[in-house]
């Protein structure tokens, strides 16, 4: 995301979206493969559910014990050679790996995707102090490229076209090259294994951190998480604190439903548990083991209203079947993660205030919370924020007047039905075929792209004192 | 810098701001999970043929190409076969005792050059010096520890004699394996990692376990499925009937 689109509004950036033509057709494309891929793999197995079940329930048990696993994970990575790092904010993340990079020498990087080192904003600190970060997932290097954000959890660079990525890497090359996306992966293999080869310093996130084994598990379909933690000489995993879990049995439950949220695989291709530095007789393996356990927002929400977001696994899902986002994409959104749970974790990263128009950009339809695989209740949880940003009157004025007025017709019936019978005769201009299409004053930005429903000729209220009294006829 | 008690600290003091939301509990362990592994493979011995028809089906499904050799004397000719239908020459292998046989001659004899990877640990100069050669080679050779028939995954731990760059830098692997090796769930892998982490650290073993299910791919860019962009493009399970030594 450029600064100037960081700079604009959620409205102009979605407008932009809308437009975008090429756009508006790799987001169909993409969203309806990846929800037709997670339907069908969770069609045929008819343990899905109670492993989704199974999946939350650990999740929630491992927040209500989070202490004593932490110090688990501490332990067992320790004694395994490794060294953990505490960080409370992201700039003390970004302090503690820059100093680890500065010591060890380090001039190269490279990374396998990681939205946890996104957040931190980590590649611009290292640059800064002339470590050279390389995003080797092939979406997150075209992207890093391009200079832009991802656009989606897990397929970063879908808005991209074959033709814009042969330009990039054309750019970068300083030769010209095919738009084929076969040619394309061979030529970034080519100059990414020279990388992968040479950077001292691989930097990953974390799936999950398993605290019995002190274990990361990384999972990639490419192999650069198994690149970068077997190459380089010194590795360093950013880890969520929410992002432990107790067991390697407790892991496989999560393993199960992961790649089948995400992409309608059985199991990624590679599942990579790494544990601490090489060890006598191997040949690979980093010298050094780093784990930098991340707050950065998360530790307050265990008694906070998004604690339930906590349990997010980070698969996508939900990107796939929320009707905003297909229409709007991962760039409008203007924060790391996008998406429902992007709007979530946004509000538990920066506050409440920073999700103020965000917290609107849901239909609230539920399908999100129906496709998330830890069963997490986004809606509830967005219309808690709208309360939220609402009382802390963080909302514009206009919308509080709105709603402060609504809802004090609503409590009190004689009113309402006042403002009802007021409302049929107002709107008479502006009705046609039962629907309002434009609406004048500010009123005209909801009735822009959608129409409004007209006033009823009768209220509910009034067609059911009626209906009883027609059923009290029949019974009589 | 925040220190370890510092950040633990401010944990315990938000956890003691809430009960949690529902009454939750991790999954059940098992309680002894080396003698629990040992009965899954006792059960699995009298009905390998159908594991193994289940795991070709799925190691097929995820682009996995499966062999069958009568015994291990046998895998040399497959090797050979498809290396020169590839135009490959150069393979890296592991050693004979993790591999359970000895194929560097026979390999050798097919006209491929073979690089055996060391037995035990070798010093820093000399690991930095083999990088080269296993990064130009075009067939890995490495043994299994585990073959998951429900996902088609093929399961390696690092270690002595077993280095992890074998299954990864090389362009096409070839995955040794023998019914010992076959379970039938994620949910039996889950007793075996329990089992292999029970004890002290075992001599040798190293400091990770990959779960490999078909070849490297990705769908970045135009959502087009292509294969071998980081790690190989082919991966070969051959299965030796006979078993496999060591």
């Amino acid at each position: 995301v450029s600064e100037v689109e960081r700079g604009s509004s959620l409205r102009q950036r979605a407008e932009r979206a809308l437009d975008d033509r090429f756009l508006q057709q790799a987001l169909t494309i993409a969203t309806t493969k990846f929800q037709t891929l997670r339907r069908e793999a969770f069609d045929g197995f008819a343990e899905g559910e109670d492993l989704r079940a199974r999946a939350r329930a650990i999740k929630e048990a491992t927040l209500q014990s989070l202490d004593r696993y932490l110090e688990q994970l501490i332990d067992r990575v320790e004694q395994r050679g490794g060294q953990v790092h505490y960080a409370t904010t992201d700039a003390e993340a970004r302090r503690i790996i820059v100093d680890i990079a500065k010591r060890t020498g380090a001039r190269m990087a490279v990374k396998s995707k990681s939205m946890a080192t996104e957040e931190i904003h980590l590649n611009e600190a290292l640059a800064e102090v002339g470590v050279t970060p390389v995003e080797t997932d092939l979406g997150e290097y075209i992207i890093q490229l391009a200079h832009e954000r991802p656009s989606h959890i897990i397929a970063p660079a879908i808005h991209k076209t074959r033709g814009q990525v042969a330009e990039l890497f054309a750019r970068e090359l300083g030769r010209p090259v095919e738009a084929d996306p076969e040619v394309l992966t061979r030529i970034a293999r080519a100059e990414l294994r020279q990388k992968f080869l040479r950077a001292d310093l691989g930097i990953t996130g974390a799936n999950f951190a398993v605290a019995d084994t002190g274990t990361i598990v990384l999972v990639t379909n490419e192999g650069n998480g198994r690149m970068v933690t077997a190459l380089p000489r010194v590795h360093v995993a950013l880890v969520g604190v929410e992002k432990v879990v107790p067991s390697l049995t407790d892991l496989m439950v999560f393993l199960a439903i992961l790649a089948r949220s995400a992409t309608g695989q059985k199991l990624s291709v590679y599942t990579t548990l790494a544990q601490g530095p090489r060890r006598a007789g191997e040949l690979e393996g980093p010298d050094e083991f780093h784990v930098v356990l991340l707050d950065n927002g998360r530790v307050r929400q265990l008694a906070g209203p998004l604690r339930e977001a906590l349990a997010c696994l980070r698969c996508g899902a939900c990107l796939n079947v929320c009707p905003v986002y297909r229409q709007i994409g991962g760039h409008a959104y203007g924060s790391t993660y996008p998406g429902p749970i992007g709007i979530l974790v946004t509000a538990m990263l920066d506050g409440p205030e920073s999700v103020k128009e965000l917290a609107h950009a849901s239909s609230l339809c539920g399908a999100c919370a129906e496709a998330c695989p830890v069963q997490i209740d986004i809606p509830r949880m967005l219309v808690e924020l709208r309360q939220e940003v609402n009382r802390k009157k963080i909302a514009p004025r206009s919308e509080r007047v709105v709603f402060r007025t609504f809802a004090w017709l609503l409590r009190h019936p004689a009113l309402y039905r006042v403002a009802a019978a007021w409302a049929r005769v107002v709107q008479r201009p502006f009705v046609r075929n039962g629907v309002i299409h434009r609406l004048p004053f500010f009123f005209a930005h909801w009735t822009r792209t959608r129409d409004l429903p007209a006033v009823a000729p009768r209220s509910f209220h009034e067609r059911w004192t009626g209906l009883r009294a027609e059923d009290d006829d029949g019974r009589r | 810098m925040t220190t370890r008690s510092e950040f633990l600290d401010r944990i315990r003091t938000e956890m003691r701001k809430t009960p949690g939301l529902f009454p939750a509990t991790v999954a059940r362990r098992p309680a002894r999970p080396a003698a629990e592994a040992e009965i899954v493979r006792r059960e699995l011995a009298e009905r390998w043929p159908e594991t193994l028809g289940r795991f070709r089906l799925e190691f097929e499904r995820v682009g996995g190409i499966l062999h069958r050799a009568a015994t291990v004397r046998d895998v040399p000719a497959i090797i050979g076969t498809l290396a020169r239908e590839r135009g490959a020459r150069s393979v890296v292998t592991w050693p004979a005792i993790t591999l359970g046989g000895d194929l560097v001659g026979d390999l050798g004899g097919l006209g491929l050059d073979v690089l055996v990877m060391p037995e035990a640990e070798v010093a820093g100069p000399e690991r930095a010096r083999l990088r080269a050669p296993i990064a130009e080679a075009a067939v890995g050779v490495t043994g299994v520890d585990l073959a998951i028939a429900e996902t088609g995954t093929l399961v390696l731990r690092s270690g002595s004699g077993r280095p992890r760059s074998t299954s990864l830098l090389p362009p096409y692997h070839v995955a040794l394996f023998d019914r010992g090796a076959l379970v039938e769930s994620l949910a039996q892998l889950g007793i075996f990692l329990e089992a292999w982490h029970a004890g002290p650290d075992g001599a040798g073993l190293g400091a990770m376990i990959n779960f490999i299910t078909g070849p490297s791919r990705t769908a970045d860019i135009e959502l087009t499925l292509t294969r071998g962009v980081h790690g190989p493009a082919e991966v070969h399970a051959v299965f030796v009937e006979a078993g496999l030594g060591g």
